[in-house]
């Protein structure tokens, strides 16, 4: 009590109280400096934090992937489809949380995904406040799926303890047939997409759209997630049946294994095409070029190799000599290659050639010359023409392939031999205005619209009737002197022979949603007519003799059990008398009663004689052989004993034999050399294009070998490769001024038709 | 003396009643507030911090109300039991402690959670006032001065090795060296003092800034680092001052309203402790966060003015020392959050979450509001 007293006796004396103001007042400074602080703070950074923190605020809102839709054939097949994959996410913030949810965590990620433990405890100690790091990339949920469980409450195997893991979900663009359709169906970029074919034409359809889980608070301040779902894309069926498109695949990658390294290094050809269409609807069954590559991995550098290189332009490099057909890329030239090289040259493998490429067709342009005749009623089809090797023209002097001359030709004979002269006087008699207006009815020059990205756009690489001279309409009979791609003219061909009716072509029947409705069926589309029933009628009369005429340039592309209808060409390539020729062959099955139409073009073959339509002829025999059983066209023909024991054989092994030698060396024809002359404008000189197409399956090709062979000795380069090039060469026309078998080393025709390279 | 006590109605000092409440209710609004979205996550109750304070608040407004009767001169005699009790609860630490957020600070007793560095502080205040009492003829000579120092220094001591909390050593110091600085005559030592310390300071944060080594560096050493450069150390210690820099400088003048924040989504992490300043900041924006500075003023202001009204010194020294403890707790919180000083864990009095402080805090004021129930008695 006492103590208390004396202590409370004790008072706060004044010089306290001084010092307690004191005291107050280094209070109240510290406050205001404080508050400065603030101000400033919130003056000079506050529209940076304030951008910096929403920035930050994107870690809340996560994005829900679509699932891109898938490409189907027509059988239902997929060709392309979305898979989900997980991408394997740790929160080390969260995990660290707590001690004991670290060895479980870790223990059931080292179990589940293989992960190295190390790796994942030096990163969580080295970033203990981190919240996203990926462990793993693009799992299958089958991968996932235990672990999955384990961090879902009410799961079997659910442990409270492993934390900080979650998953993020993707979707992958798989291709499970490889390299099937690779030029149609296109590939996807990593961000989804479409680059080439469908996968681009149909980019918007496909794709659908992302959703977004966004984190908010409510009133309470509880934390609200609102889920936009992802919408995903809808799904294409395509009119290419997956049966006849394996089929074509599969012979176009017999013929470069046959034909790879034959005369030069490098692939069987520059390219080579097949399409088959339904002549009544316009569908594509079947698109596909080689060389191919394959979806899933379109970027190998593999597939290049035998490749013709190209440049920056595309344009393929030239070889040194103008005899060269390329320069064929090898193992060591890519290792060479810049990768803006290496782009260049996947771009070139990833085009379609079946689209994106023009070249001048050459002697498969003929029935529509006779078509225009018949249909304008320039002639009746009861014409008959004296071939005497060839036909002055505006000045020049054009060939036909057989320099002897094919004596009197009709029109149908014309066709089944192919006879220039017969042609040429057909056009002749149709006129420069008629025949360039057919031609643009019969869609040269003119997009198709095919449901493809990439179609060439041939505009301008046609003649107009005000730029055509009369030398022009000559060439142009025979399809040269204007470029086109593959799919004009099997669109158009196809017309010829289904009564008139010219369909655009399309390659997606329908468009279905991801719930499975179809949202859009495509109807066929006819566009115009382009001739009558009675000119197809007579046009399918002659091109069946082409096939079945004993002297058709097409006897090598029928198949077994079948009869077929079609045209074979063999066009020459700029500049002339490079050697460089486009064989091709357009035919339609069955001759009577036609239903689909198959169109084979060979760009450049490896081999030395390069102007043979059998390259292609063997190719469609090789196709159809197949296809129309399958396509349950029934057989007309009786089988040899040959053709039953190559089915028999067929039926076994269900590959194709290769076509008899024999039959090779007894060759019919196809032999075509066909030139363009003159050139309206620079005509120099120069003038005599010489074709020679030898229809005559009698004759001999070595005899006329023999007999040419001594002139062209004299001129070659390379006299070991003197012998017989084409039965023209021995023209003797102007030896001093060398052109052989370039005879035709005309300056192309100008502006008109501007020839771009296949 | 109880007859006395009740027998002549006194002073009640209801600005600063008034004061407590308003912080204390503002205080929980805010709590609510900032840790409602990180409660639903790690508890699925939104509520979950703000339940355990309101249930703190309470009993430590009760505590307060108690302690308001509680006759402040028997603390004299109980002093040294104070003392020695805080002592034991630090000891207790050793063996019974929990740790919490990788730091053992917190003893469980009855399902309670206390943590006896909050419980040290008072214990000083009281403790302090009564040494001070006890060596006033000697204070100004070196063993008494040293004595009176001596003791908290102990607490301190104890408090900055048992749970290695340099921050409540710093207060515990700071409550002493405020206590003795009233009670002295004379400026020099004590400006010397201050020049000392800040001249300490800065030859230590010069020696770590331009120290080479990274590793194997004291975390202290780094939050100096990380405190000249946030940005640098973005991803690790400057992390949460960063963001709490961003939490202010988004705020501007009005702030993004209650409840707004987008900064306590996660970003500032365990916003509703040490941070709390920057998230009123954020959504109250510098009007809101000045007004909260000036309440502080406030009751320091009302503090001061019932320590001048004492009736005695040591009543004086009791609410200097509750003065002293919350200015230094709110001056070194704001400081830290607006990175003036290296980031260190101290609560802003009566608004931070914290159980034991708030209760502990609670009784200082009750303590006060008893002393100035004495005003003008004799």
């Amino acid at each position: 009590m006492k103590q208390r007293k004396v202590s409370s006796d004790i008072k706060f004396v004044k010089w306290m109280r001084k010092k307690l103001v004191v005291l107050f007042v280094l209070v109240l400074l510290a406050f205001v400096g404080l508050g400065v602080r603030l101000i400033l703070i919130t003056r000079n950074n506050g529209e940076e934090y304030e951008k910096q923190i929403l920035s930050q605020q994107q870690y809340d809102s996560t994005t829900l992937p679509f699932r891109r839709g898938e490409i189907l054939d027509s059988n239902g097949t997929i060709l392309a489809y979305s898979e989900k994959v997980y991408n394997v996410i740790l929160d080390a913030k969260l995990l660290l949380r707590d001690e004991k949810f670290l060895e479980p965590t870790i223990t059931a990620l080292v179990r589940e995904f293989g992960l190295d433990q190390g790796e994942i405890r030096t990163y969580l100690s080295e970033h203990p406040t981190s919240q996203y790091y990926v462990l793993a990339k693009k799992l299958p949920y089958d991968q996932i799926k235990n672990f999955q469980d384990m961090i879902t409450p009410g799961m079997d195997g659910y442990d409270a303890n492993i934390q900080g893991v979650w998953f993020e979900s993707n979707y992958i663009r798989k291709y499970p047939n490889g390299s099937l359709a690779c030029d149609v169906v296109g590939f996807t970029t990593n961000d989804n997409s479409g680059m080439y074919g469908l996968e681009e034409y149909y980019n918007n359809t496909l794709s659908g759209t992302a959703g977004r889980e966004y984190g908010y608070l409510d009133e309470d301040s509880n934390l609200e997630r609102t889920t936009i779902p992802a919408e995903d894309g809808d799904s294409i069926v395509t009119t290419i049946d997956g049966n006849l498109q394996n089929i074509v695949e599969k012979h176009l990658q017999e013929f470069n294994d046959t034909y790879a390294n034959a005369f030069r290094w490098g692939n069987a050809a520059n390219n080579v095409g097949c399409i088959m269409m339904d002549i009544h609807t316009g569908e594509i069954l079947a698109m596909a070029s080689y060389p191919n590559f394959d979806l899933n991995n379109p970027r190998d550098p593999s597939k290049l190799i035998g490749m013709p290189a190209v440049d920056e332009n595309g344009k393929k490099l030239k070889g040194e000599s103008e005899l060269d057909s390329g320069v064929y890329i090898t193992e060591e030239m890519l290792e060479t290659f810049s990768d803006e090289q290496l782009y260049q040259n996947y771009n070139a493998l990833w085009r379609n050639f079946c689209i994106s490429d023009t070249y001048e067709p050459g002697s498969v342009a003929k029935p529509f010359t006779v078509a225009t005749g018949l249909e304008s009623g320039s002639i009746t089809g009861n014409e008959v023409y004296d071939c005497k090797g060839s036909l002055e023209v505006g000045g020049w002097t054009i060939r036909c392939h057989n320099r002897y001359g094919d004596g009197y030709v009709s029109v149908e004979r014309g066709i089944e031999i192919s006879c220039n002269v017969a042609m040429m006087h057909i056009a002749q008699a149709t006129g420069v205005s008629t025949f360039t207006k057919f031609q643009k009815d019969f869609g040269f020059g003119l997009k198709t619209n095919i449901d493809l990205a990439g179609e060439a756009r041939t505009e301008g690489l046609t003649y107009t009737a005000d730029a055509m001279t009369s030398a022009d309409l000559a060439t142009n009979s025979f399809g040269q002197g204007f470029n086109v791609d593959m799919i004009e003219m099997i669109t158009s061909f196809s017309s010829l022979i289904n009564g008139g009716y010219y369909y655009e072509p399309h390659i997606v029947k329908r468009i279905v949603s991801s719930s499975g409705s179809t949202i859009r069926n495509v109807e066929p589309r006819i566009l115009r007519q382009t001739v009558s029933q009675s000119t197809s009628d007579k046009i399918i009369q002659y091109c069946n003799r082409v096939v079945a005429g004993e002297e058709g340039t097409g006897k090598t592309a029928r198949p077994a059990g079948y009869m077929i209808g079609g045209k074979t060409g063999t066009a020459q390539t700029l500049p002339r008398g490079n050697r460089q020729y486009v064989v091709s062959f357009m035919g339609y099955a069955p001759s009577v009663n036609p239903q689909i139409a198959i169109y084979v073009v060979v760009d450049r073959p490896n081999t030395q004689y390069q102007d043979d339509a059998k390259f292609a002829t063997r190719i469609v025999r090789a196709v159809l052989t197949e296809a129309l059983p399958y396509l349950n066209i029934p057989m007309t023909e009786e089988l040899s004993e040959k053709e039953q024991q190559e089915l028999a054989e067929l039926h076994e092994k269900m590959i194709t034999p290769e076509v008899p030698e024999a039959e090779v060396a007894e060759g019919e024809e196809g032999v075509e050399t066909e030139g363009e002359a003159d050139n309206p404008e620079g005509a120099e000189g120069g003038e005599t294009a010489q074709e020679g197409e030898n229809p005559d399956g009698t004759v001999d090709p070595d005899e006329q070998r023999e007999d040419t062979s001594s002139i062209w000795e004299t001129f070659d380069v390379d006299p070991s490769t003197g012998y017989y090039i084409d039965p023209n060469t021995g023209n003797p026309i102007d030896p001093a001024s060398g052109y052989e078998f370039g005879g035709d080393t005309l300056p192309d025709f100008g502006s008109g038709t501007g020839n771009s390279e296949p | 003396m109880k007859s006395k006590l009740f027998k002549r109605e006194s002073y009640i000092d209801y600005s600063l009643i008034f004061i407590i409440l308003f912080l204390l209710a503002f205080g929980l609004i805010m709590l609510y507030s900032t840790s409602s979205y990180e409660a639903n996550l790690d508890f699925g109750d939104s509520a979950y911090y703000f339940k355990h304070q309101l249930v703190m608040t309470l009993a430590g407004l009760v505590g307060m109300i108690l302690m308001s009767y509680f006759p402040y001169r028997f603390l004299e005699r109980l002093a040294l039991p104070i003392y020695i009790i805080s002592a034991i609860l630090l000891i207790l630490i050793v063996p019974f402690g929990k740790t919490i957020n990788g730091a053992k600070r917190w003893l469980i007793f009855m399902g309670v959670s206390i943590q006896p560095a909050e419980a040290a502080k008072v214990a000083t205040i009281i403790f302090t006032a009564t040494m001070i009492i006890k060596v006033r003829k000697n204070l100004m000579t070196l063993r008494g001065f040293g004595m009176t120092l001596g003791f908290p220094m102990i607490l301190a001591g104890m408090v900055y090795i048992l749970t290695r909390n340099l921050s409540s050593a710093v207060i515990i110091m700071g409550i002493a060296i405020l206590m003795l600085f009233v009670s002295t005559p004379g400026y020099k030592r004590y400006i010397i003092f201050a020049v000392a310390v800040l001249g300490f300071a800065a030859a230590l944060v010069a020696i770590i800034a331009n120290s080479e080594q990274t590793s194997g560096m004291n975390y202290r050493f780094e939050r100096v680092l990380a405190w000249l450069d946030p940005k640098a150390h973005a991803s690790g210690k400057g992390f949460q001052t960063l963001q709490a820099l961003y939490a202010i400088g988004s705020g501007g003048v009005f702030g993004k309203g209650l409840g707004e924040s987008m900064q306590k989504m996660g970003f500032i992490p365990e916003a509703q402790n040490d941070m709390i300043f920057s998230i009123i900041c954020e959504e109250l924006g510098l009007f809101g966060a000045i007004a909260v500075m000036l309440m502080f003023l406030l009751l320091i202001w009302r503090l001061l003015i019932i320590a001048n009204n004492s009736p005695d010194l040591f009543g004086a020294l009791l609410v200097i020392g509750v003065m002293g403890h919350i200015a230094i707790q709110v001056i070194l919180n704001i400081a830290v959050v607006t990175n003036t000083i290296p980031n260190t864990g101290i609560t802003l009095p009566f608004i931070s979450y914290g159980g034991s402080a708030v209760v502990i805090q609670l009784a200082e004021v009750g303590i006060a509001l008893n002393v100035a129930r004495n005003i003008g008695r004799e």
